[in-house]
């Protein structure tokens, strides 16, 4: 379930709500009142995962933000998908025309 | 529920107007019995302003011209509602108790364009302004309630949170705990809000705003399953989490507590 190991493209499960409140990334379900949070470089690589871009992309971001090797930051993002699908925060990205822009 | 409040529509159909959180409704029903049920619980917020939105009490459902814009089914009551752009229909609103739900429920949908929400919260006044203690069921919201002064409370379970010209205030509505009806149709601007810890000593810590939302979202009473309304509700509840003051209370069971609360 990786942006990268298998060239996968991921983008934010259209059901949800989230908004960005200090620098931070919050996130709700229709389906219940769980509340999602995220850290600041989280934020950074939700806020990206559109269904277009590559986790490479957004590591090459994600490092020149955070002064982060890419190598690094790409094994971040890797970690980061694979616990935001497993919670179906993400889906696969089928249908990008859907994405909600910010 | 005065007399002016209440006519009759046709023969067979009496109407009474009410307004909570200034949201203006007219209910029109048929049974006598539930249309004087009604009246008595909502006496106090009964009010006569423009263009209410017309609820009406029906055996079925009818075709209105299209989709209701928001349907909730209330399965354990065997009550539903559909709400349209100018009207709602109940079904299955019997009796006093179903129509108190349903109301509730159309109501969370109705506050949305009017920046407002309901909390799980008890609300008390203190010198003009509103006090909202929030938590799960068993946090204390009625225990604070019980030892606040006489007159001075607006709700012991569900608070209705609302920004009119840029400040949020908190209003008194008929639905308190165990079904008692409430009977101050009044609002008074928010001081604070305050996350219920039962402890040994009397405590207050602020939130950031964060944590605020964090306390407010998982009490917030809400059951519309549209992405766009989930979007909506979390726009208007961090907006409140950013602009109102929240803390954390730990609090004794006695009236103790009030002395750490900030002015």
């Amino acid at each position: 379930m990786s942006t990268t190991a298998n060239g996968a493209l991921w983008r934010k499960n259209p059901i949800l709500a989230w908004r960005e409140i200090e620098g931070e990334i919050v996130i709700i379900s229709p389906n219940n009142s769980v509340l999602h949070e995220l850290n600041e470089t989280a934020s950074f690589v939700w806020k990206r995962l559109d269904g277009r871009r590559s986790g490479a992309e957004i590591a090459t971001g994600l490092a020149a933000e955070y002064d982060v090797k890419p190598e690094d930051a790409l094994g971040d993002i890797e970690t980061l998908v694979e616990e935001l699908a497993s919670r179906q925060l993400l889906v696969p990205a089928d249908n990008p025309s859907t994405e909600r822009t910010e | 529920m005065s007399e002016s409040h209440a006519t009759r529509e046709r023969s067979y159909v009496r109407q009474f107007e009410l307004s909570i959180g200034r949201v203006p409704l007219r209910l029109h029903v048929s049974d006598d019995r539930l249309f004087s049920e009604a009246s008595e619980r909502y006496r106090a917020f009964a009010s006569s302003q423009n263009e209410p939105f017309a609820i009406y009490l029906k055996n079925s459902f009818s075709a209105n011209g299209g989709n209701p814009e928001f349907a909730y089914d209330f399965e354990a009551q065997q009550g539903a509602l559909r709400a349209f752009a100018g009207e709602s229909q109940f079904v299955g609103a019997d009796n006093p108790y179903t129509l108190d739900c349903l109301l509730r429920i159309l109501l969370t949908w109705m506050l949305l364009p009017r920046s407002g929400f309901f909390l799980h919260a008890a609300t008390v006044i203190r010198d003009g302004r509103a006090y909202l203690f929030t938590g799960k069921s068993g946090a204390g919201k009625s225990t604070v309630a019980s030892l606040a002064p006489e007159g001075s409370v607006l709700t012991d379970e569900l608070s209705l949170v609302r920004r009119e010209d840029g400040v949020w205030r908190a209003y008194g509505t008929p639905f308190w705990g165990e079904f008692r009806a409430g009977d101050s149709n009044t609002s008074a601007p928010i001081a604070g809000i305050f996350r219920l810890v039962q402890a040994e000593n009397n405590r207050v810590a602020p939130l950031r705003s964060v944590e605020l939302l964090r306390a407010m979202i998982g009490n917030v009473l809400f059951f519309s399953r549209q992405p766009a309304d989930s979007q909506q509700l979390l726009n208007i509840v961090s907006r409140a989490a950013q602009e109102l003051r929240g803390y954390t209370l730990e609090f004794r069971k006695d009236r103790t507590f009030w002395e750490v609360l900030p002015a």
